[in-house]
């Protein structure tokens, strides 16, 4: 699990990074595209109003050239020369044709309208606009948008020269929403002619809806100074452009219709960015898997020698510190498993101590253990106790008891190691052992003989200084030779190696029959020692369990002369449990 | 020497004409000098001075016959001042021809598209400027200014316009020019037997704002 995260984690990592990256150069060139459409689009709107204007004052100049051929027409110089009013504005009418014009109208020299063709038109009555007048006879581009019957109209003013001016020509082109769409034709921008009035410019044609024009009144200021304007909750670019002294046009264009095409390359760039990240997150998958792999591994090869299973080993070709951590990996392992080897070797060798001398535990240990499977084997048992223990144990205090057990055992058992005898048992105070078994050793006999010699010289010694503390203390041995079952026997958990036959009982009544400091032997132990050993012979015994009277001695010492047992049974050329 | 008796009755009469249409108690006045320039202080050429007397009977009018050329499509000359009654001619030079028109309330006539000279010439009979024009030639114009007296003289290019021959006494001087915004101007002006009158006019014209230029540059000199 925790590695399935470290997986992940590579993955995050990876991935994150890539994402950071990315989300941080879309940004940027998002910024960039904002500004560069930004730019592009004030740029376009600052043409399309100069374009704008331009086409104004073009459309103006072809005006005023109509007009000007309108004013040279005789039949109209005639009429207004007349003074024919019907003529005059019939003629007026049919010139307004000509140059589809709104209105046109003639006004005298001194400022009084002479004929219109307007329904509503007075006659004499004082042209709106004499300011006018006078511009036009200073300007070569006699054109203006104005205000006129609450519209706005562009105004053309040509005098009718005959060949003196003898009267104004005005023609009205009425500025309505039909002209700011043909407008919007021309420039695909939203057009709208504003006119100032006492409370602020009002819109008087425009390509906009109702809504949107109220919108734009009321967003003009902001227009003006920031270019953005928000109408109907969208934002516009605008441009106010003057074309007359209270008239403004305001181009726009909405933001998300301009920024459409940068959108566009925006996503594209954001797909692409998704792509690469889809690829990078499969790319991190597959590297974090690699790298994690041989991690993996590793972790479960680890898990497993935890669990014991030392015959482990990982294979990570890999020649970098991931394949180095392998190999020690695996040198680690082996080196665990050759110390729990030598470990389970040890713990046998010391199970086996319970038994035996270190040197044949060794020896077992060493070996198969077959050899404590059941066999029948001649071995020579010892055994021995003290005399009077019951009674003491019952007297003396249980610390004086443990002491005496302590010592008199620390007697016994390096002599038992040091005969290379088998402890069979002890309980309390007596014990038995056996020699010849599981491993052969070349004299048993007289190893149990002396070990019992020695064992009574010490012991005596450790029971005299008890006997001075007035406790009446001895100690008994008896040995006996003769074939028995051996093996293991007991229960799982609880085995022993113990020897089932005659001999040990044998043995056993030998050491009850035994006084204090005696060592009875059986006839056959003491036809192998009788070289070695001052004996005396105790005639026939007569011993509880068996049916016949058997010959004992007693063993008094060792003969000086007589060999000392072999260090080890592998130093004895002659094996008798071979026999 | 036989022109000789022929020439002296003849001035006798002139004299005899002279004397008796003015009197013989009136004498001559050694005549006036005019200036006239424009708002810059520049001198107006083609500008009409005229000196009317004030009280008295007005001086006798003798119409002459008068002559408005078209030369190279342009009049000749662009001021023609008459007095009222005199009949001009409107030869036309060029080998085109030409559409003039006046809707002026002076006179207002039309001699439509011509050539050479019409018949009968055009008699001005009422006072007061007839801006005449061409209909087919926008930049053509002239100008008949058709007087009451006279006592008038047309300005030279130096603004200077001399009057001759009248009698001393007061009269009351004018100036007119087709570019003059409103009517004539009027100062008084008393002449004397010795000494040359001087008069001086400051005028305020329009500036000079003819249709289309005069000739097309591809017509080159017709008919020069």
């Amino acid at each position: 699990m925790r590695f399935r995260s470290f997986r992940a984690r590579l993955v995050v990592v990876f991935v994150g990074l890539f994402a950071v990256v990315l989300t941080i150069s879309l940004l940027v060139v998002a910024g960039f595209l904002r500004a560069a459409a930004r730019g592009e689009i004030g740029e376009e709107l600052r043409l399309a109003g100069t374009l704008f204007v331009r086409q104004l004052d073009a459309r103006s100049q072809q005006l005023v050239g109509a007009m000007r051929l309108l004013s040279g027409d005789f039949a109209l110089k005639t009429a207004v020369a007349t003074a024919d009013h019907e003529t005059t504005r019939s003629v007026l009418d049919n010139h307004r044709r000509r140059i589809g014009a709104d209105v046109l109208m003639l006004v005298s020299l001194d400022g009084a309208i002479t004929a219109d063709t307007r329904p509503s038109a007075q006659r004499g009555a004082t042209f709106a606009l004499p300011r006018l007048l006078e511009e036009a006879e200073q300007t070569q581009d006699p054109t203006w948008v104005v205000p006129l019957d609450g519209g706005l109209v562009r105004l053309t003013i040509v005098p009718v020269l005959a060949p003196d001016p003898i009267a104004w020509l005005c023609a009205g082109f009425s500025i309505d929403d039909r002209t700011a769409a043909e407008l919007r034709r021309l420039t695909g921008l939203h057009v709208s002619f504003l006119r100032r009035q006492p409370e602020g410019f009002t819109v008087q044609a425009s390509t906009l809806e109702t809504a949107e024009r109220v919108d734009l009144e009321r967003g003009l200021a902001d227009a003006r100074k920031s270019g953005i304007i928000r109408i109907q909750g969208a934002q516009h670019v605008a441009r106010a452009e003057q074309v007359a002294a209270d008239v403004l046009v305001v181009l726009q264009r909405p933001l998300t219709e301009a920024f459409a095409p940068y959108n566009r390359l925006f996503w594209i760039l954001a797909a692409v960015g998704g792509a690469g990240l889809v690829l990078s997150i499969l790319g991190a998958i597959l590297v974090s898997r690699r790298v994690s792999r041989p991690v993996v591994t590793l972790a479960g090869a680890a898990e497993r020698v935890a669990a014991g299973d030392f015959d482990t080993s990982v294979s990570v070709p890999q020649s970098d510190e991931l394949g180095t951590l392998a190999e020690n990996f695996n040198e680690m392992v082996a080196g665990l498993r050759d110390r729990e080897r030598v470990r389970a070797a040890l713990e046998r060798a010391e199970r086996l101590k319970r038994f035996f001398s270190p040197q044949v535990a060794e020896v077992l240990s060493a070996g198969d253990e077959s050899v404590l499977a059941s066999h029948r084997r001649e071995i020579t048992v010892v055994f021995c106790d003290l005399r009077g223990f019951t009674a003491f144990a019952e007297a003396a205090d249980p610390g004086e008891v443990m002491q005496l057990l302590r010592d008199y055992h620390a007697i016994l058992g390096p002599l038992i190691a040091r005969y290379e005898g088998t402890l069979e048992r002890f309980t309390g105070d007596g014990l038995m052992v056996f020699f010849n078994d599981p491993v052969p050793c070349p004299d048993p006999a007289l190893r149990a003989v002396r070990l019992a010699v020695e064992a009574r010289d010490a012991v005596q010694q450790l029971l005299d200084g008890w006997r001075d503390r007035g406790y009446t203390l001895g100690f008994g041995s008896g040995i006996a030779m003769g074939f028995a079952t051996v093996g293991r026997i007991g229960f799982e958990g609880r085995f022993d190696y113990a020897a089932i036959g005659s001999v040990t009982n044998l043995a056993g009544r030998l050491c009850q029959e035994a006084a204090d400091g005696q060592i009875l032997i059986s006839a056959s132990v003491y036809a192998e020692v009788e070289r070695a050993v001052e004996a005396m012979p105790l005639g026939e015994l007569t011993l509880r369990g068996f049916p016949r009277p058997l010959l004992a001695f007693s063993v008094l010492s060792l003969r000086a002369h007589a060999p000392l047992p072999a260090g080890s049974s592998a130093s004895s050329g002659d094996a008798r449990g071979a026999r | 020497m036989k022109r000789r008796p022929s020439v002296a009755p003849l001035l006798v009469a002139l004299a005899l004409l002279v004397a008796g249409g003015t009197g013989p108690a009136i004498a001559r006045a050694p005549g006036v000098d005019a200036v006239v320039t424009d708002q810059a202080g520049k001198p107006v050429v083609d500008a009409v001075v005229t000196l009317t007397p004030v009280g008295g009977s007005p001086s006798a009018l003798r119409p002459m016959p008068a002559v408005m050329d078209q030369v190279n499509k342009e009049f000749v000359p662009a001021v023609l001042p008459v007095v009222v009654g005199t009949p001009v001619s409107f030869p036309n030079r060029d080998n085109i021809r030409h559409h003039v028109y006046s809707f002026s309330p002076a006179k207002k006539f039309e001699l439509p598209l011509y050539i050479g000279t019409p018949s009968a010439p055009v008699v001005f009979d009422k006072p007061g400027p007839v801006a005449l024009g061409c209909n087919i030639h926008d930049w053509m114009v002239a100008y008949v200014y058709v007087v009451t007296t006279p006592h008038f003289a047309k300005t030279t290019a130096d603004g200077h316009a001399h009057v001759e021959g009248l009698p001393a006494g007061p009269y009351e001087a004018r100036v007119w020019h087709p570019r003059l915004r409103g009517e004539a101007v009027a100062k008084p002006i008393t002449l004397t037997e010795d000494e040359e009158g001087r008069v001086t006019f400051s005028l305020t014209l329009r500036p000079d704002a003819r249709p289309v230029p005069r000739r097309e540059p591809y017509e080159g000199q017709q008919s020069g």
